[in-house]
């Protein structure tokens, strides 16, 4: 939605996971040998609960540090390839690589138009004796937020986002606004209602359109189905399986130890 | 450095800075069960000290018959600050960092109550100078010697208290999931309280030795509760026994330091960059696992 | 200049009140919008008046007082500063019991120093030589004259404390006290936040000092005790941690009333005003902090309304 030129050519960012390992007090969370995200447009992490997902999202963000391995970022923003399993947090967002949240996150006292201007703001705005800056931030900000606000139908920013609901589309929303080159999604559609879901997606597509590499992790396997062009079956830590989602959907290990019976 | 240097510091830094280790105990004892910083602790010390000088000036006790009084109601004044701010703080869910504002205004409340009480001036022990006992060619006061003899029996006690009867088995029990205990028949109130009263009688013995050690004053024990504080937090990670032995660390330390440089005030400097380098070091060891 | 109607106690009173109020607004950027307890304010304030202090009456300055008090005082006002940068790089990615034993720590260690360094701060002595850098008249003309001029610096910190809401560096302030993984997450440097906010509001705190100790004339240890941390946030807490009049409103009422209404217009008993009354002012600035933080924790005006503000700004 922010541009309408499609960029077919594009050289997709990529993440590769390599000899990953995290325990939790001694069990080992997750233990990945080599791992390739980002080949395909739009991929989907799916697989049982306590299968590492979560964690493995948030070893690439290095909230969560690794017990061992290499995480690289190709094709970051800006070009070239960064080693982000030695960087802090706050060096994602800026390498063009971005996180939403599986639970609710939200900021106490900013209201709804303060995420937003969060997002977009950078650390050259946010200097303590760089005091008039608000005016030209807001002003070369205002017409992509109202676009966000609009096409998901917000009412007034001005106020602290209400519902869980509202907030977990917040924190879509800040994720977008800060350009991801590499986003990722943890249960983007959880508690979200179905109009909002598909006005998600479609934005989820849009995205993948014009060059940016999104991972899914979702427990609503339609989404996964009609979104991906690629999944990754986790299970106990490690990625086992991959494949289009018509051969994750149909494979017995697959069918066993997760879909169950009844489900294909 | 000779080895006289190293046995004098051994001595005095366990004797004189017995009541610390004592002190870090009780704070440690509700750091690490109920999870709060408890500023007004440093008051539950001075109000030990105030307390066993006033028996002892006023009914004319020795130190050795004032010393367990003056833990008691050290213990039930600690007990009285959880019931009138504490738990009702913690029923109205202020949050970890009011809290501690909440037991830092407590602190002053009681520092300068305690003022009204029992007077502006410096008041003194009237005790006849105790008996001095060579220990390792140094010279230790008796009282010295008692309350060395205090922390091991008070950490012994716990340590069987704590380890090897049911007590203990609910402290920990609470210390670890308030909820599920309460749900398998501890009685959470009474554990509690318990808590609250042993850490108040180890921190008003403390108060009691400082007191008769030099004076007693308003300020007593918030001159003593930043030391307290570091040898817990640096300490308190490996339970009671971590606390022990840097506590007595810490005392070597200081007298060595003390007598190296001449001035105890040099040797304490020293000790809190020494610490919160430390902290610094172990923070960057250990990065948080947050929930983004 | 005729001031024979002023009275040379409401002079000091209000002068007491100002320099509370421009400590507590240096506070709420740190303990309400950051969320940093600050314990070692005092230090901070400490460490700015003697280094202003040792400047200005131990160099041997070769030319007139105006400039040598205001070089020193620039000094005072680094030396804060930078101290407060080597205090935020300590604790700034610590918790609360790191932050309170860094913060507390500071504040020990600049009382030491004061004591122990007896060649540059004369010790427990104190140090004298102290005198304002112009001269009316009057004693009372001339502190009534400093009076004004520390009432425009801290009028100028709360301007720029109150404006610091408007801008993007305040909401990033806000949203790292609110949820700093999350404020991480979105690409800020949060650490480095944390830490020229330290070195920003530990420089005012130091510039506040020295122009207290100005006013003293005459510097000693005593000047820094707990007391003087606790009156900043006292005067925050019951005024709104989370907004910028909250230390003005706080400061005015809490004491504006003990040190003004108290110290001259109530007819106590004259022996009251050594000690009685001195204890009986931390013993109410306790249950004040105590009972607002239990029962209204948002202080008088209460919650920090972003938005109102962000109407008013964008709307």
């Amino acid at each position: 939605m922010v541009s309408e030129t499609q960029q077919a050519t594009v050289t997709r960012p990529q993440i590769r996971v390599q000899n990953a390992v995290k325990s939790f007090s001694g069990r080992v969370v997750v233990d990945i040998d080599d791992l390739m995200l980002g080949d395909q447009p739009i991929e989907g992490l799916i697989g049982p609960n306590g299968a590492g997902k979560t964690t493995l999202m948030r070893m690439i963000m290095h909230s969560t540090p690794l017990d061992s391995g290499t995480i690289t970022l190709f094709n970051a923003n800006g070009g070239g390839d960064v080693v982000i399993s030695n960087l802090p947090t706050h060096w994602m967002a800026p390498h063009g690589l971005v996180k939403s949240n599986q639970v609710i996150m939200d900021f106490d006292n900013l209201t709804i138009l303060d995420s937003m201007l969060l997002a977009v703001s950078t650390a050259r705005y946010e200097k303590p004796y760089r005091i008039f800056d608000e005016p030209r931030l807001y002003a070369d900000s205002v017409e992509r937020m109202n676009e966000y606000m609009e096409y998901f139908d917000l009412g007034d920013p001005m106020r602290i986002a209400g519902s869980a609901g509202e907030k977990k589309l917040l924190d879509i929303i800040r994720c977008l606004l800060l350009e991801p080159k590499f986003l990722m999604l943890d249960e983007p559609t959880a508690g979200l209602p179905e109009e909002v879901t598909e006005k998600v997606v479609g934005l989820i597509r849009k995205l993948a359109d014009e060059g940016t590499s999104v991972v899914i992790v979702e427990h609503d396997l339609n989404v996964i189905w009609n979104l991906c062009d690629e999944v990754h079956f986790m299970a106990e830590g490690s990625v086992v399986l991959h494949g289009s989602p018509e051969e994750i959907r149909q494979n017995s290990t697959v069918v066993e130890k997760y879909l169950g019976e009844g489900h294909v | 450095m000779d080895l006289d240097f190293f046995s004098k510091s051994i001595v005095i830094g366990l004797t004189e800075h017995a009541p610390l280790i004592l002190a870090a105990i009780g704070f440690a004892l509700l750091y690490r069960l109920t999870g709060l910083i408890n500023v007004a602790y440093s008051e539950t010390i001075t109000l030990g000290a105030y307390f066993g000088m006033w028996f002892n000036t006023t009914y004319d006790l020795n130190f050795y018959t004032v010393l367990l009084p003056a833990g008691i109601v050290a213990g039930l004044i600690s007990v009285g600050t959880y019931f009138a701010v504490f738990r009702p703080a913690k029923k109205l869910n202020v949050g970890a960092l009011e809290m501690i504002i909440i037991s830092f205004g407590l602190s002053i409340v009681l520092r300068h109550a305690l003022q009204f009480v029992f007077g502006y001036p410096v008041r003194f022990f009237e005790v006849p100078p105790p008996v001095s006992i060579r220990v390792l060619g140094v010279g230790v006061g008796a009282f010295r010697i008692l309350a060395v003899a205090s922390v091991a029996a008070v950490s012994l006690a716990l340590y069987y208290f704590i380890q090897r009867t049911s007590f203990g088995l609910q402290i920990r029990a609470l210390a670890s999931d308030e909820d599920l205990a309460q749900a398998s028949g501890i009685r959470p109130l009474f554990v509690t309280v318990l808590i609250w009263f042993i850490a108040g009688v180890a921190g008003g013995m403390a108060g009691a030795f400082y007191g008769v050690s030099s004076s007693v004053a308003p300020l007593l024990g918030w001159r003593q509760f930043l030391f307290i504080f570091l040898v817990v937090v640096v300490g308190g990670r490996k339970g009671l026994g971590g606390v022990i032995i840097t506590g007595a660390l810490t005392g070597i330390a200081l007298a060595a330091m003390t007598l190296q440089f001449g001035q105890v005030l040099y040797a304490q400097l020293a000790l809190i960059i020494a610490f919160v380098v430390l902290l610094k070091w172990r923070s960057k060891r250990s990065i948080e696992t947050v929930k983004v | 200049m005729n001031l024979e109607w002023l009275d040379a106690f409401l002079i000091s009173g209000l002068f007491s009140v100002v320099v509370i109020i421009g400590l507590a607004l240096l506070l709420h950027l740190q303990l309400g919008l950051t969320r940093i307890a600050n314990f070692g304010v005092v230090g901070f304030f400490g460490i700015g008046m003697y280094s202003f202090g040792v400047m200005f009456t131990k160099v041997d300055w070769p030319f007139g007082d105006l400039p040598a008090f205001l070089i020193s005082l620039a000094f005072g006002t680094l030396v804060a500063g930078l101290s407060g940068l080597l205090v935020g790089w300590l604790i700034a990615d610590l918790d609360e019991d790191g932050v309170l034993v860094g913060t507390l720590g500071f504040a020990t260690v600049v009382f030491i120093l004061a004591t122990t360094e007896q060649d540059l701060t004369g010790g427990a002595l104190g140090l004298g030589g102290l005198k304002f850098p112009y001269d009316v008249g009057t004693v009372k003309a001339d502190e009534f004259l400093w009076l004004i001029i520390v009432s425009i610096v801290v009028s100028l910190i709360f301007l720029y404390v109150w404006w610091v809401h408007r801008t993007p560096y305040g909401r990033l302030l806000i949203a790292t006290g609110g949820n700093e993984p999350l404020a991480r997450s979105l690409g800020k440097a949060t650490f480095r936040t944390k830490l020229w906010l330290f070195a920003v509001g530990s420089a005012g705190m130091g510039l506040i000092g020295a122009l207290f100790g100005v006013m003293e004339r005459f510097l000693a240890p005593e000047n820094l005790g707990i007391d003087v941390t606790l009156a900043a946030m006292v005067a925050l807490v019951i005024g709104g941690t989370a907004r910028a009049w909250g230390a003005v409103i706080g400061g005015f009422l809490i004491f504006g009333f003990f040190d003004i209404i108290v110290q001259s217009y109530i007819p106590f008993p004259k022996e009251w005003y050594g000690q009685a009354i001195p204890n009986a002012k931390l013993i109410v600035e306790g249950l004040v902090l105590m009972g607002v933080l239990l029962f209204r924790p948002l202080g008088i005006l209460g919650a920090m309304q972003r938005d109102k503000l962000m109407r008013r700004v964008h709307g």
